[in-house]
Order: C-alpha cells, then sequence, then structure tokens
C-alpha cells in the first residue's frame, strides 16, 4: 500500500507524528487553496506567515482546489490511502469526507493523554481533570 | 500540476509569489507583519519563554509573554513540547507552582480545541443567551467603520486596533479590551468583532478566538466581561496612551459603567 501525505494548516512540522505513520510514502503535499483560505478569511499577513512556514518542511506545494488536487495527485502517484493530520476543523473534515481515497487521520501528540470528557462547557471542570496530567511531561500520568 | 517554488531572491518576492496565488485577497490588504513564520523562528521564539516571570507578569502588555502563539496555532509547536520545555524551569522535585499559571494557559488552547472538536457548530453560533439585558438582535451585524479605521474616540481602543492589524498580534489583555469595546460600548454582533480578528492575527484561531469573543459577549459564559479605564491604565500603561481625557468612554466605576452599558441589568 502506497500513502500520500496531505499536510494541511494545522500541522505545519516536519516532526509531527503524520510523516513516522507511513511505511510506504509516495510523496508528501501542501495544496495552497486560494478559495479554501478565504473562507477561513485570512489575510495577506496569515498567508505570508503560512508560506514561509512552508519553506522549511518536507513537502511539495500545489496551488488549487484541495479535493480535485488531492485527488489528481493520489492517481498520479497511484497512492492507495491518504494519510493526514487530525483536526477539530469541519472545513478540513468535509474535505476528508469527500475524497474517494481510504483517509487515514493521525493525531497530534496529545497535551494531556485524557479522553475528552463528555459535554465540555466550563473550563475548570475540564482542568480539575486535566491538571492531573498536564504538569507531567508528554501530558502522562 | 506544477510545484510551487521555495527559493525567492527576498520576502518582498515571496510576497509577490503569495499574492499572484491569493487572488481572492482584496487589493487594499497590503500589510505584512514582521513576525516571520517557520519552525526556526519558532524554536528561537520557544528558546526565549519565560514560564515563572510570566507567573506575576502576564496581565501586562510589557509582561513576559511567550509570542508562541502563531506557531502554536498552525503546528509548527506542539503544546505538548512547549509545556516540556516549561517544566524544566523548575528543578525536578520542586514544586510547580511558579510555572502553573503558563501551563494552564496553554491548556485554554487545548481545552478550546476540545470543544471545538465537540460542537464544530459553537464557532458562529451563540452557545447561550446573552446575560446583557440585551437580544442578538438588538447587536449590530456589521463592525462599524471608525473601528476598521482605527477612528474612534478611544486613543487606546485605536491603539490596539492599529497594533491588531500591523501585527497580526495583540496581548491576550487587549484582546478582551478591544472585544469588550466591539460587543459592549459599541453593541456589535461578536461574529463581527471575531471575523474583524480572524482576518489579522497571525494566531487566528476559530475555537480560540470565537469562544474567547463568546466569553466576552457572555454567549459562553456566566456574564459579560468589562473593564474600565483604571484596569486598562494599570495594565496597559505605558504602551497603549491611556489618559483619560483621550478615552473618556472608558472612564467610571465598574457600577457606573455597568448601568450605562447593561441599562437593564445584567442576567445570569
Ligand atoms: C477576544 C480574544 C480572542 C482570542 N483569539 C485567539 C486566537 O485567535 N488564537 C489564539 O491562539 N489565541 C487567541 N486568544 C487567546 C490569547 O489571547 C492568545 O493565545 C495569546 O494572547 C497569544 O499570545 P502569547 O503566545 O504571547 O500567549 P502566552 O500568554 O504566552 O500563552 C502561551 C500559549 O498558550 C496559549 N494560550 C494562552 N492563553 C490562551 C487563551 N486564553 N486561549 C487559548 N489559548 C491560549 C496560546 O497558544 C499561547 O501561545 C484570544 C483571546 C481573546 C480574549
Amino acid at each position: 500500500m502506497s500513502d500520500l501525505i496531505w499536510l494541511h494548516e494545522e500541522a505545519l512540522r516536519a516532526s509531527h507524528p503524520l510523516f513516522s505513520a507511513s511505511s510506504a510514502p509516495t510523496q508528501s503535499v501542501f495544496i495552497w487553496d486560494d478559495a479554501y483560505m478565504a473562507a477561513m478569511g485570512y489575510g495577506l499577513k496569515r498567508r505570508v506567515f503560512l508560506y514561509e512556514t512552508l519553506l522549511e518542511l518536507p513537502v511539495d506545494i500545489y496551488a488549487g482546489d484541495t479535493i480535485e488536487t488531492l485527488k489528481a495527485l493520489a492517481e498520479t502517484s497511484q497512492a492507495s490511502r491518504l494519510l493526514t493530520a487530525t483536526t477539530p476543523n469541519p472545513q478540513l473534515n468535509d474535505i476528508m469526507g469527500a475524497l474517494p481515497l481510504e483517509v487515514t487521520r493521525v493525531a497530534e501528540d496529545a497535551f494531556v493523554e485524557m479522553p475528552n470528557p463528555e459535554g465540555l462547557r466550563r473550563f475548570f471542570k475540564y482542568w480539575n481533570k486535566a491538571k492531573k496530567f498536564a504538569f507531567q511531561p508528554n501530558g502522562t500520568r | 500540476m506544477e510545484i510551487q517554488p521555495k527559493d525567492f531572491a527576498d520576502r518582498d518576492a515571496l510576497l509577490a509569489h503569495v499574492r499572484a496565488l491569493s487572488p481572492s485577497l482584496s487589493p487594499e490588504d497590503v500589510q505584512v507583519s514582521d513576525t516571520v513564520g517557520g519552525r526556526q523562528v519558532g524554536e528561537k521564539q520557544l528558546a526565549k519563554i519565560d514560564p515563572i516571570a510570566y507567573g506575576h507578569s502576564r496581565n501586562y502588555l510589557g509582561g513576559k509573554v511567550s509570542y508562541l502563539s502563531p506557531y502554536i496555532r498552525h503546528g509548527i509547536l506542539s503544546l505538548n513540547e512547549v509545556r516540556n520545555l516549561a517544566l524544566k524551569a523548575v528543578p525536578q522535585g520542586e514544586a510547580i507552582k511558579p510555572i502553573e499559571k503558563f501551563i494552564q494557559e496553554l491548556a485554554w488552547r487545548d481545552f478550546w480545541q476540545r470543544v471545538y472538536q465537540q460542537n464544530p457548530d459553537w464557532i458562529w453560533h451563540d452557545v447561550e443567551d446573552y446575560k446583557t439585558g440585551f437580544a442578538p438582535d438588538d447587536y449590530s451585524d456589521t463592525l462599524p467603520d471608525d473601528i476598521q479605521t482605527a477612528q474612534t474616540d478611544c486613543a487606546a481602543i485605536n491603539y490596539f486596533i492599529t497594533t491588531l492589524q500591523t501585527t497580526g498580534y495583540l496581548h491576550n489583555h487587549a484582546r478582551m479590551y478591544l472585544a469588550a469595546y466591539i460587543v459592549h460600548w459599541r453593541r456589535v454582533k461578536w461574529q463581527a468583532g471575531a471575523r474583524f480578528f480572524l482576518a489579522h492575527l497571525l494566531d487566528g484561531d476559530p475555537a480560540s478566538n470565537n469562544l474567547s469573543f463568546q466569553w466576552v459577549a457572555s454567549t459562553f459564559s456566566n456574564k459579560p466581561y468589562f473593564f474600565n479605564l483604571e484596569n486598562l491604565q494599570k495594565f496597559a500603561h505605558p504602551q497603549a496612551p491611556c489618559e483619560e481625557g483621550d478615552n473618556q468612554a472608558l472612564a467610571g466605576s465598574y457600577d457606573q459603567l455597568a448601568a450605562r452599558l447593561f441599562p437593564y441589568g445584567v442576567s445570569s
């Protein structure tokens, strides 16, 4: 099985667990999607910051619609799976859901190694649980 | 399909390329921040954190805050590695009290991300009712021109707006002041303020930004957040112009301001 690695805007570092999750990566890419950035409300300042960040990363940058570009890249590289980073962002999750490919989401290193408490609302309810992990290296108890 | 370049003669060349790849940008959007993207700069910034001094100075505009937010926002630095480094500021086995505040602030980001994961639709919708005595329809949908152009009648507020627009960064306290001014003094919907912040902040994040705005507005907290000139003078002087004559709308006791801003009374 060969994998296409799609790095999106929330996981922009080479040490992200995403890069070690595949034994058969074909290519790692970032898609510069103007319409997506406009929908997120990103102005010039943010876009320059993002491009500067990409300069140091082991990814090829393509410009275009994210779904169409990823589809085309998967076809050219004959990737059967797409690896990408987990995100709460519904726009990115919708893109993942719309791809005609198997998608594997790789989680960021946890800040606190605890499951999400049900019905989160006020910070201190979260903090009362999280503080048992937060002061330990790697957030483990 | 063409791979985009990564070699540029200078920042201007990179900027021109970004613009060419960004037809949706308005021609008036020309400001670039001095803050440079990338892991190398992020690591340099990380090496400078002082989590102990942070604990007692973070509320002041000149306090020892980390400036890591844009790097954390885009995963350039992980919360985990920032916390792991902060832990080293106290010798092993000693009380973690001096760095507790810093780590708790990192946890705020984790908290907002988890809320976002559970409730993506809370990002643009009122989570709860306003507790300000007003209904959502009493708030304007759009940001007034004088806010967008930093021409309000409060000098400190204009300073915060200009800082946001030129640097893409605002200190946490300044974000609270400006958000409260927009929502409570000017009675503008928090969504309009949140959109304005997201367009300029390098760290602009749907969860941290919009849920903080809802916290200020009271649609995701038990009461509205507001402040007075005395508080501003304590924390924002000398960075922001805090003279009373230049900021009259902010002057008064908390009771006086509450009566002015929330004439129907605050509910809980
Ligand atoms: C109205 C409003 C809007 C905000 N919008 C954003 C936003 O879009 N993006 C964003 O990252 N933060 C936002 N914040 C939270 C906070 O203001 C910034 O994270 C902080 O000011 C960034 O500066 P720093 O890196 O020097 O923070 P430090 O105080 O040094 O904190 C270290 C890190 O902890 C995290 N952090 C600290 N405080 C908070 C907090 N209250 N909520 C969430 N994370 C926190 C950030 O990742 C920050 O980089 C907002 C706060 C308010 C009141």
